[in-house]
């Protein structure tokens, strides 16, 4: 279970309204390499790893995607909340309109829908360390595009954040990866 | 190469260096950079032209 505490993991400010960039950044909301495909990818993946460490670390991180993904829903939707519908007509948000007023919803930068094709639980916890080290540095990756897409230093001050916890996971999963490289080189595993 | 097979590193498997504890930022200063390990904080420079 979890125990939700009702404030962001880190502060999400932005100077003022930017669709163009709302639609950009919309992508580590709901993106092949969003936070939302993070957090399912590992809270899912957790189940068939063999040591409590490698659970516990799946767990952890995972969960702290969850808070990115809010952190993420936040910013959007304070850059696009006071958009009139000619605002939006003008960035290309349209079709968005059409299908979602101002909601938020689970898509890329081009619109294209979230999809559990973007993840996988292979069941081999070296095979899936190594597309968890790979999802880690996508996502750093998406987060230096979407810093050179913005001026408002706000924004990149949590997209900095971001970008940092990025390169943590990616260490921690890179020691898991050698734990458990560790636990089937020796007798346990036939 | 040459170093790895120095250190007992098995071809075709991936590693990264275990994390050692040597100091760490306070806890306002670690929320602000990130992390509290000055060791994993790699800035980004944007590249815009």
């Amino acid at each position: 279970m979890w125990h939700y505490e009702k404030k962001l993991q880190y502060p999400a400010k932005v100077g003022k309204a930017d669709l163009k960039m709302a639609k950009y950044l919309i992508t580590q909301y709901g993106g092949p390499d969003g936070e939302l495909g993070a957090a399912l990818r590992y809270l899912n993946q957790r189940y068939t790893m063999p040591t409590g460490q490698s659970k516990g670390v799946l767990n952890d991180i995972g969960t702290e995607e969850l808070a990115h993904l809010e952190i993420i829903a936040t910013l959007v939707y304070q850059l696009t909340k006071d958009a009139c519908v000619d605002e939006l007509k003008a960035v290309d948000l349209g079709g968005h309109y059409a299908d979602h007023d101002r909601a938020l919803f689970y898509v890329d930068a081009t619109g294209n829908p979230w999809t559990a094709a973007y993840i996988q639980a292979k069941g081999d916890p070296v095979a899936d360390l190594h597309e968890d080290m790979a999802a880690e540095e996508k996502a750093r990756a998406t987060y230096q595009w979407l810093i050179d897409l913005t001026d408002d230093p706000d924004l990149k001050d949590t997209l900095n954040f971001l970008r940092v916890r990025e390169i943590v996971h990616f260490q921690r999963f890179g020691e898991t990866l050698d734990l458990i490289q560790e636990f089937q080189n020796s007798k346990h595993v036939f | 190469m040459e170093a790895a097979t120095q250190m007992c590193m098995r071809l075709a498997q991936a590693y990264v260096p275990f994390q050692i504890f040597t100091n760490r930022w306070d806890p306002m200063k670690a929320l602000m950079m990130g992390t509290v390990f000055p060791e994993l904080y790699r800035p980004y420079h944007s590249k815009k032209c």
